[in-house]
């Protein structure tokens, strides 16, 4: 973007360095922290006897699940990205390109925003309700549904800033030309908004990956997502800080694996075709 | 889909003539059958005192008696106030470092895939994970912090258990949790913009600074109003951190609404008041976000 | 004369089946084929005995048990969930933290246990835990004598004094008995930042209310007058009350960290653990940390004893924090009676043995006082049984919370400063005479003191 030579281009990396720096250090120190028995951890030390126990004990000991919670999480997290990509960016696109209905959009909009603003608390009760009448308290389909209606404001808010970048003579011309909607929709608008739809997919993921309130009322012992896990290392009386910091890099690297694969996918799945 | 690139069949022209309708119906539905009861449920609540009796929920309607307490609850007022300078200070600083490091990273060439990886990693912990680690972090006699503090021979900072600081040290974690989700959101919308304008700026003699205010920042304006609004909401509902971190503490220099609303809700099992509670809270947060909305605009108006 | 008979019949095979219990004592107790149950039980420390009592159960009755392990944060969450749903109860146990059960037994939610099996009883030797497992409903009180059997304990934490036993010798200190010897102790011992004299928790909210107990027990006050018989006269802005505060806020000061008014449990462990703390007082669930060399730098160091007293005739006070087990109304037949064998199972002087040896605290007394406290590892036993004598359950009504959480802050201001002690215990009394007020009790206010 900006144009980096002599002077600015050393300010630049510097402050990017320092960036980069301050937002990864406290993740290697985690990392550095799963690699030490407890009283190393406690102590704060740096010289110390690197060990695998915490690892082992987060995967392998006879009360963990943890793959299992891994594999519920990747389901949860993956299904319900792709289902509020698919619903929110259509939404999104409707809203941006047909304002004659701007009471509709407004409400809409309004609507979301407060919804995204209730405290999850009071949000868990009415949920654990309906999934039970409909039989599906206990299973991922409800963590996926809920999932998707907490994560659809946002995604529906993000793409239409995206949307609204798109100057309007690309599609216009489009449209002259003789394409459908669907068609515009799909080969001209996604690929353009490639950038914006990987922002909303990866926030998408990550909410739903460390969602907790409802993952704990809506799951079962072998449906438990990641999140749920893991707050079983905060007991009530100790934090087993070891088996939390394996825990939680073991967490991080699936979800980083997923989300470079997903991105991929969409660049390739929606550039390919496009009409540039 | 791919059938729609014909004009004809019924179907493919209903599809093309409703297209806005069709697009939006799924949302709709969603939200009318996940989002509506939900919120009816919270406002019956929030005007009534619900107790429990021989397995039952008895209801009655008490909406005056739950206002009155609402005005009455000082540690509401307290929680509001910092919650609201909590949420002031650590969105304004997210987004000024998010801008930042947008900009930064989408000038950073090759390395900006890895870059992107990399500066989101702390969105990816689990939040519980964060409030523990820090806390660590955060620990007066071991902490890697005062670890260094005092290997550079200042004295050791009581990060935690001051009423002065603490704040201050859950607004630190919070930047450090929630900037990469502002710089993620901000890098989209900068990476969309058309490189023949910055091009064109510059042919002009513009310098590094002026494409950056005169063109960048205004050009994705409105994806940073869609940032803050969100990252403004997230900051209402603070919570998983300052439990972890302080439990509102010391005194009272940590209370935060959710933090209140967690004992009242939750811990008492108070659902009528708690619900009631939760409508402050929107309520505020709608007030603050029009506020700052509005403020950004006066301030745009001023400048341009 | 056929129901004669029958009566008859049935006294015979009760004696039958008593005797068999009795000279069963040897074995473990049979409880004949049940259908699978599923509990609901948090992780804790303790969780790792209460899983390998649960293997053993199904080892030698080839019942089927499912653990649902549940973060702590979310017990109370999944309890509710579980039966409040109109329709059967995912878990035919439910384990509930101590300060919700009144919830629980007042909102009807729970099936009293003799109406599953009147034979039901607990036996006599298990602790009862100040009745925290009866529940009145005329009198909405926990107490065993008018009320009936909801549940029993799996767990039941009191706060021990910890202190490092060859440090006190090497300097010729006591095992401190009031909290002035504490503080005379704490001369010697505190060198911070490298020694801290004495650890308690400061920190805002259930962690200053629970450390306080210790303190205000102990000085003879209370929080309110007699709340078993219904008189809800607020008590805690008492000069004994005062007294009590006043000497918390010199220890914490005087023998803690800088940071002694956000010390939480972890913060407190860790300080003992790595040998920076030198005395302390803790739950007991703390101790088997101690002596893990894995997590402690102290191992064998650490001794328990009891909590230091305001006299030293007095008495220590000690406020318990226990579990309930209890089985919800909306379990299925099969579930209940399912529960209710393996809770006659659990309860057993050969389990309970077996639950201790497998990290659990065990609730029986025979268990304290069997061979196990000669152990080094059980070298707490001694001190959770004298203890235990002088347990109190408080806040023993749907307030509960609320007076809890209202205590917390106001403590935790007084602590550290914002508040002196006298005001801040008048507001506390104010804060809680409100509570009962909301929730229609007989209510009042003593005399304030004079701030």
């Amino acid at each position: 973007m900006l144009d980096l030579r002599g002077p600015s281009r050393l300010a630049a990396y510097l402050l990017l360095s320092l960036g980069v720096f301050a937002i990864l250090a406290p993740f290697l120190w985690v990392f550095l922290q799963s690699l030490k028995y407890e009283i190393d951890i406690l102590q704060g030390s740096w010289i110390f006897n690197p060990t695998s126990f915490n690892y082992a004990d987060v995967l392998y000991s006879r009360r963990s699940d943890f793959p299992e919670n891994v594999y519920n999480s990747l389901v949860v997290a993956f299904l319900s990205t792709v289902g509020v990509l698919l619903i929110g960016t259509l939404a999104a696109y409707s809203l941006v390109h047909f304002k004659s209905r701007a009471a509709i959009s407004r409400l809409l909009l309004g609507w979301t925003l407060i919804f995204n603003m209730i405290p999850p608390l009071t949000l868990v009760g009415p949920w654990y309700l309906i999934f039970r009448e409909l039989g599906l308290s206990g299973t991922l389909t409800a963590v996926v549904l809920t999932h998707i209606a907490l994560n659809l404001p946002m995604t529906v808010w993000m793409m239409m800033a995206y949307f609204r970048e798109i100057p309007q003579e690309i599609e216009e011309a489009a449209l002259v030309d003789g394409c459908t909607r669907p068609v515009i929709f799909m080969r001209i608008a996604l690929p353009l908004a490639v950038p914006g739809l990987i922002a909303a997919g990866v926030l998408a993921f990550v909410f739903s990956w460390n969602e907790f309130s409802v993952a704990l009322t809506l799951t079962s012992r072998h449906t438990a997502t990641v999140p749920v896990a893991i707050s079983r290392f905060a007991q009530q009386y100790e934090v087993q800080y070891g088996q939390m910091a394996a825990a939680s890099i073991l967490s991080t690297i699936p979800a980083l694996i997923m989300m470079f694969i997903g991105q991929r996918f969409i660049v390739r799945g929606l550039t390919a075709g496009a009409v540039k | 889909m791919t059938t729609g690139i014909k004009r004809t069949g019924s179907l493919s022209n209903f599809a093309d003539r409703q297209f806005h309708w069709l697009a939006l119906a799924p949302a709709c539905i969603f939200l009318v059958l996940l989002t509506v009861y939900p919120v009816l449920e919270l406002i019956a609540m929030a005007t009534s005192t619900i107790t429990f009796e021989r397995a039952r929920e008895i209801w009655r309607f008490t909406p005056v008696e739950n206002f009155r307490q609402l005005l009455d609850d000082d540690i509401f007022r307290i929680a509001l106030k910092n919650t609201v300078v909590f949420a002031l200070v650590s969105v304004v600083i997210e987004v000024c470092f998010g801008i930042g490091l947008a900009i930064l990273v989408s000038s950073a060439g090759k390395a900006k895939a890895i870059l992107r990886t990399i500066l989101i990693i702390p969105i990816l912990m689990p939040p519980v994970a964060i409030g523990s680690m820090w806390k660590l972090m955060y620990s007066l006699d071991f902490g890697v912090l005062n670890q260094a503090i005092t290997l550079i021979g200042l004295p050791a900072v009581n990060w935690l258990g001051s009423t002065s600081l603490a704040l201050l040290s859950v607004v630190i974690v919070d930047v450090w949790h929630w900037t990469p989700f502002v710089f993620l959101i901000l890098l989209a919308a900068v990476e969309a913009i058309p490189n023949d304008v910055i091009e064109a700026a510059r042919i002009d003699g513009a310098s590094n600074r002026s494409i950056v205010f005169r063109i960048i920042i205004p050009l994705i304006w409105p994806t940073i109003v869609v940032a803050l609004f969100f990252r403004t909401i997230l900051a209402f509902k603070v919570f998983d951190q300052i439990f972890l971190l302080t439990s509102g503490g010391p005194g009272t220099s940590t209370e935060v609404v959710s933090l209140h609303l967690h004992k009242v809700y939750f811990q008492q099992n108070d659902l009528g008041f708690g619900s009631m509670l939760s409508l402050a809270v929107i309520a505020a947060t709608v007030a603050f976000i029009w506020v700052a909305y509005r403020a950004g605009r006066f301030v745009r108006a001023r400048d341009a | 004369m056929k129901l004669k008979a029958l009566a008859l019949l049935l006294a015979a095979g009760t004696v039958i089946a008593w005797a068999h219990q009795a000279i069963a004592e040897d074995s473990f107790l049979d409880v004949g084929e049940q259908e699978p149950i599923t509990i609901l039980i948090n992780a804790s420390p303790w969780y790792k005995g209460f899983e390998n009592v649960v293997a053993l159960y199904e080892e030698q009755t080839g019942n089927k048990v499912d653990l649902e392990v549940t973060p702590f944060d979310g017990m109370l969450e999944k309890a509710r969930s579980a039966v409040h749903a109109g329709d059967t109860s995912p878990y035919d146990l439910v384990n509930i933290n101590g300060t919700s059960t009144v919830e629980f037994y007042k909102g009807g939610f729970l099936e009293p246990l003799n109406e599953i099996d009147p034979q039901f009883q607990v036996p006599k030797e298990v602790y009862s835990f100040g009745d925290s497992g009866c529940w009145d409903e005329a009198k909405e009180f926990r107490t065993c004598s008018t009320g009936k059997l909801m549940g029993y304990s799996p767990n039941g934490n009191v706060q021990l004094f910890y202190y490092r036993a060859d440090v006190l010798k090497e300097k010729g200190l006591e095992v401190p008995v009031t909290f002035d010897d504490v503080l005379t102790n704490c001369k010697v011992l505190q060198n911070p930042p490298e020694t801290y004299g004495y650890l308690q928790r400061g920190e805002k909210g259930d962690s200053i209310y629970y450390d306080f107990m210790a303190y205000l027990l102990s000085y003879g006050g209370s929080i309110e007058k007699d709340a078993a018989t219904g008189d809800y006269t607020v008590t805690v802005n008492s000069p004994e009350v005062k007294a009590a505060l006043d000497k918390f806020i010199e220890v914490s000061r005087s023998c803690g960290p800088q940071n002694f008014a956000s010390l939480g449990q972890g913060d407190l462990i860790q300080l003992m653990q790595t040998g920076k703390g030198q005395q302390a007082h803790a739950v007991v669930a703390a101790f088997p940390n101690f002596d893990d060399p894995q997590k402690s730098a102290v191992v064998g160091k650490i001794n328990a004893a009891v909590l230091p007293k305001a006299k030293a005739d007095g008495e220590p006070g000690v406020a318990i924090g226990n579990w309930v087990l209890a089985v919800p109304k909306n379990v299925s037949d099969d579930g209940k009676k399912g529960a209710i064998a393996f809770s006659k199972w659990f309860l057993t002087y050969k389990a309970q043995y077996a639950y201790a040896e497998g990290g659990g605290i065990p609730v029986r007394e025979d268990v304290f006082i069997s061979d196990l406290k000669d152990k080094p590892q059980f070298r707490w036993m001694p001190a959770y049984q004298q203890e235990i004598k002088y347990g109190k359950q408080l806040l023993g009504y749907s307030e509960g919370p609320a007076v809890n959480q209202a205590l917390g802050l106001r403590l935790n201001q007084a602590l550290i400063g914002e508040l002196s002690s006298a005001a801040a215990l008048n507001q506390a009394a104010r804060d809680i005479e409100a509570i009962f007020k909301k929730g229609g009790r007989k209510t009042g206010q003593i005399a304030p003191l004079a701030e």
